[in-house]
């Protein structure tokens, strides 16, 4: 699956301070040609809906790990609406339990990955969207 | 095919103090993705752009890894606690390979990009041949119509990308870091010639005092001496704040001198030559994208002549 042209922000939002799965993505996405623009650690909703439009970005892929999936996922969510960039896709990646996942389709979220996914899957399912849109 | 009509409207009153609304953020972040791929044809077919106040526009340019969207983003900042809005375009290169980029400029410039008065930009380089992006000098306007006071092109080092960064702004902003041998591959490349302002970065390295009195032995003699501006060689560390009162002053000294002494004509043609010849060589790459496996057998000569006159066709 191609993703050249793609622009993709990969964030981190909330408190977690590991970013090694959120790296292992954004390389990924660059080798499939996309454009990927990374945030650095504990990052705050609208500075994340800040960079996605400024950047103009077809996705923001967050990768969470502390456990506020839900609420930073709707938080981010009503941020890029605000700031007019509610036409952005919005992924989620991290410790997602399963039960979670109903709660983030329905605040905004269009793809939820965690670590027991192939990355190659999770590539291909990002470019599936994208390509869509 | 693609419309920059956009060019021609003027931006909406509200931001036409580079403090832009969520709406003109939104716009402008659009206009620059539309021209960074924005073909040579579409580029050409856009009415002139409307004429507005000229930004003061600032490139930083130097080696990966030698501190250059570390620098900007500190810069940035302090400028823009001072009430000047600033945007920041900043390129990194694209893979080779999948054509694919890793843009992290973003990273370094944290507490700026959190800033109203502040926009900024991370573009690849694409297939740019100069380590510029397709259409640098119109996403430059493009800006330059939000009103911003200042402009900053930051960009990674690769030869001719000075060059081009020479063209396309009025201060040319070069950065060296310590024992890294690089007084001397300067020199080689000829780079420094370009530099209006030489910065040291990372000053707080062993190295940094020993590369200060190279260069500034070496620029004492360099070309731009015969125009009359003395390259002031500094030493900077954005970790202790050393040095960046003094590279505010040699900006602003710098701002005075090409108000004073540049040729606006000069400038003017040396912005136009680069444009026609980025527009013109991607135009060559469309044409060679043409040819016949069997055409590439003709003699050089006759290959020549016959791009030639496939480009006259447009």
């Amino acid at each position: 699956m191609s993703l050249v042209g793609k622009r993709i922000l990969i964030a981190k939002p909330g408190l977690d301070g590991h970013d090694v799965g959120a790296k292992i993505i954004a390389l990924a996405l660059r080798d499939a040609g996309a454009e990927v623009i990374y945030t650095g650690l504990r990052k705050a909703p609208e500075y994340i809906a800040r960079i996605a439009v400024e950047e103009d970005v077809d996705a923001v892929g967050l990768s969470i790990l502390s456990g506020s999936h839900v609420q930073l996922v709707r938080e981010t969510m009503r941020c890029l609406r605000e700031a007019q960039g509610g036409n952005i896709k919005l992924f989620v990646g991290g410790t997602i339990p399963q039960e979670d996942a109903a709660a983030l389709l329905e605040a905004g979220a269009t793809g939820i990955f965690n670590a027991s996914q192939r990355i190659e899957d999770v590539i291909a399912e990002m470019g599936r969207q994208l390509a869509a849109s | 095919m693609l419309s920059l009509r956009w060019v021609a409207n003027l931006p909406p009153a509200e931001s036409l103090h580079g403090v832009l609304d969520v709406s003109a953020r939104r716009r402008l972040a659009r206009d620059i993705s539309r021209l960074a791929s924005a073909t040579a044809r579409s580029v050409l077919s856009a009415p002139a752009e409307p004429v507005v106040p000229a930004a003061r526009r600032i490139g930083f340019t130097g080696p990966p890894g030698v501190g250059k969207s570390t620098l900007v983003g500190k810069l940035v900042e302090r400028r823009a606690a001072r009430g000047i809005s600033v945007a920041v375009l900043a390129v990194d290169p694209a893979s080779p390979y999948s054509r694919g980029a890793i843009l992290g400029d973003r990273i370094r410039m944290d507490a700026a990009s959190n800033d109203p008065r502040v926009f900024m930009r991370s573009v690849s380089s694409r297939d740019a041949q100069d380590g510029m992006c397709n259409n640098v000098a119109d996403i430059l306007c493009a800006m330059e119509a939000h009103g911003f006071s200042e402009i900053v092109l930051e960009t990674v080092g690769v030869g001719q990308a000075e060059h081009a960064v020479k063209a396309l702004v009025d201060t040319v902003v070069l950065l060296m870091q310590p024992e890294t041998g690089d007084a001397i591959q300067a020199l080689k490349a000829g780079i420094l010639e370009v530099a209006d302002i030489i910065v040291i970065s990372k000053s707080d390295l062993p190295g940094a005092p020993k590369m200060r009195e190279t260069l500034a032995s070496t620029v004492r003699f360099g070309a731009q001496r015969a125009v009359g501006w003395r390259v002031p060689v500094l030493s900077v560390s954005v970790d202790s704040g050393q040095g960046m009162v003094e590279l505010e002053e040699a900006l602003s000294a710098h701002a005075v001198w090409v108000e004073t002494h540049r040729d606006p004509a000069q400038a003017r043609r040396r912005r136009a030559s680069y444009r026609v010849q980025d527009l013109f060589a991607r135009r060559l790459e469309d044409q060679l994208a043409t040819l016949a496996p069997a055409e590439w057998e003709l003699p050089v000569a006759e290959l020549y002549a016959r791009v030639l006159s496939g480009l006259a066709l447009d």
